[in-house]
């Protein structure tokens, strides 16, 4: 057994967390504020990747993608990048792939906190920007770790995208899912079942890490 | 914590290594052990590393009509193979490098040797065949079962692989009863499989003639490599060693 795809997919879905940090919680924080007919149809929007089958989301980024059409042209003449089969592909699919679990529980948390608190704060003379980092963000933290947390596991259980967009390449886009799906294909049971097995323990204590952050909590972990 | 964490992250990502890129060669999923094996006396013999992906014909044309960093393409037939040509992607005109064997196996103890009955006495359990739209010798498959008037019988109990290796693990795990695959399987089985096959007669399909295309991808990287290894496909010892697997050259 190679230890380069289960390197690959804990890269790729450390990356994609902190990107999805980065841009998941200034989103859960706009869409926790009053609602509109927009923002909820944001949110639908940001919530499709959870439902969508991963086929449907890797046909489209394939086309998209691709150098043969338009914007997979244009990132190509201009950037010199190429989304299909490369990593930097698999990091943009990620990303969207995984996006509702960062903002969902991000945005329950933040809703649920009591107006009053941010109230105090800008009473007391703090900005906006101070309140959120010092006062918000601190007193969501527990779901803010299982955000991250289950952000990283469903990137590293992610396949069906990046079998559409990856085409298997060693130590690029050979991810530990398709290394058990490409052991399987040759044959090499006993292959598939170590990268299996690695799987499931990362994965496993993941999980119980999530219910670790979540044991004072009275909310389930997926809130 | 949380902070550690996002440190911890970077410095891990950051650090990541960066691989030699080999000679990348997109293989038709029925020739992937002979290719691989292909692909070691290779490297014995120059040093040069070649790394071999595989999946079904369709599929892999279809990946490097949308731009898949391949150097060279194996194809299961010479259509797909001429399709990825003349969609502009291919150096050269694609060239027959074997022609396949296709065979009728089983490991549940099913009698292979008189398959024929088995199929239209309506024997239960599943028949595997790939996918004949993607894969060449699940074409091939469904020619013989039509011209012996079989396919009919067979229909119902049809499952279809996606490509020949995903009938291959349908055979060898007992999933099917019985499957059509390629000859070279039975060269490379899992230890341990107690596995059974027959050659389909070749007159009852069209000859599988496998075509090799050098890409144009060949060129933006270490030409001289991919076209080494692509001339090493019609090699007298490559000959050879298509022949151990059950594969004809011409």
């Amino acid at each position: 057994m190679e230890w380069t795809p289960i390197w690959l997919s804990l890269k790729l879905a450390a990356i994609t967390t902190l990107i999805l940090l980065a841009i998941g919680i200034p989103i859960a924080y706009w869409l926790s504020r009053k609602s509109s007919l927009f923002k909820i149809i944001a949110e639908a929007i940001l919530t499709m990747p959870l439902v969508l089958p991963p086929s449907v989301l890797g046909f489209y980024l394939l086309l998209s993608f691709s150098p043969n059409s338009p914007v997979g042209r244009w990132l190509l003449e201009y950037f010199n990048l190429s989304l299909v089969f490369s990593f930097e592909g698999l990091v943009v699919a990620s990303v969207i792939y995984s996006l509702p679990f960062m903002i969902s529980p991000v945005k329950s948390a933040l809703a649920h906190l009591p107006p009053s608190l941010a109230e105090a704060s800008y009473t007391m003379g703090k900005s906006r920007l101070t309140t959120f980092y010092r006062v918000l963000l601190p007193n969501i933290k527990s779901s803010l770790w299982t955000a991250t947390v289950l952000t990283f596991a469903h990137t590293l259980g992610e396949f069906g995208v990046v079998l559409m967009i990856g085409g298997k390449l060693e130590g690029i886009t050979k991810v530990a899912s398709i290394a058990i799906y490409d052991a399987v294909d040759n044959n090499q049971y006993n292959e598939a079942n170590q990268y299996s097995l690695v799987l499931f323990a990362i994965t496993f204590v993941i999980v119980i890490l999530v219910f670790i952050f979540n044991r004072n909590a009275s909310r389930g972990p997926l809130e | 914590m949380l902070k550690k964490l996002i440190v911890l992250l970077i410095v891990s990502f950051t650090s990541c290594g960066v691989f030699a890129q080999a000679v990348r060669v997109a293989v038709a999923a029925n020739a992937q052990f002979v290719v691989k094996k292909l692909a070691l006396e290779f490297k014995k013999k120059t040093g040069i590393a070649v790394e071999v992906i595989s999946g079904s014909s369709g599929k892999l044309a279809a990946q490097i009509q949308n731009g898949a960093p391949y150097a060279i393409f194996l194809s299961a037939d010479m259509a797909f193979a001429e399709t990825v040509f003349k969609a502009g992607y291919g150096l050269a005109l694609p060239k027959v490098y074997a022609v396949g064997s296709l065979i009728v196996c089983s490991s549940t103890g099913a009698d292979v040797k008189s398959w024929k009955s088995l199929i239209s006495n309506q024997e239960p359990g599943k028949i595997a065949i790939a996918n004949p739209k993607l894969a060449p010798y699940g074409k091939a498959a469904e020619q013989a079962l039509k011209k012996l008037k079989l396919y009919e019988n067979a229909q119902t109990r049809l499952v279809f692989g996606e490509s020949i290796s995903q009938v291959n693990t349908y055979v060898l795990k007992g999933a099917a009863n019985i499957g059509f695959t390629t000859e070279s399987l039975v060269y490379e089985l899992p230890p341990g499989a107690s596995f059974k096959w027959q050659r389909v007669e070749s007159a009852l399909y069209a000859p599988i003639k496998q075509g090799a295309v050098l890409l144009k991808y060949a060129k933006s990287k270490n030409y001289t490599n991919n076209k080494r290894f692509f001339d090493y496909l019609f090699s007298a010892e490559a000959k050879a060693i298509f022949k151990q697997y059950g594969y004809n050259t011409t």
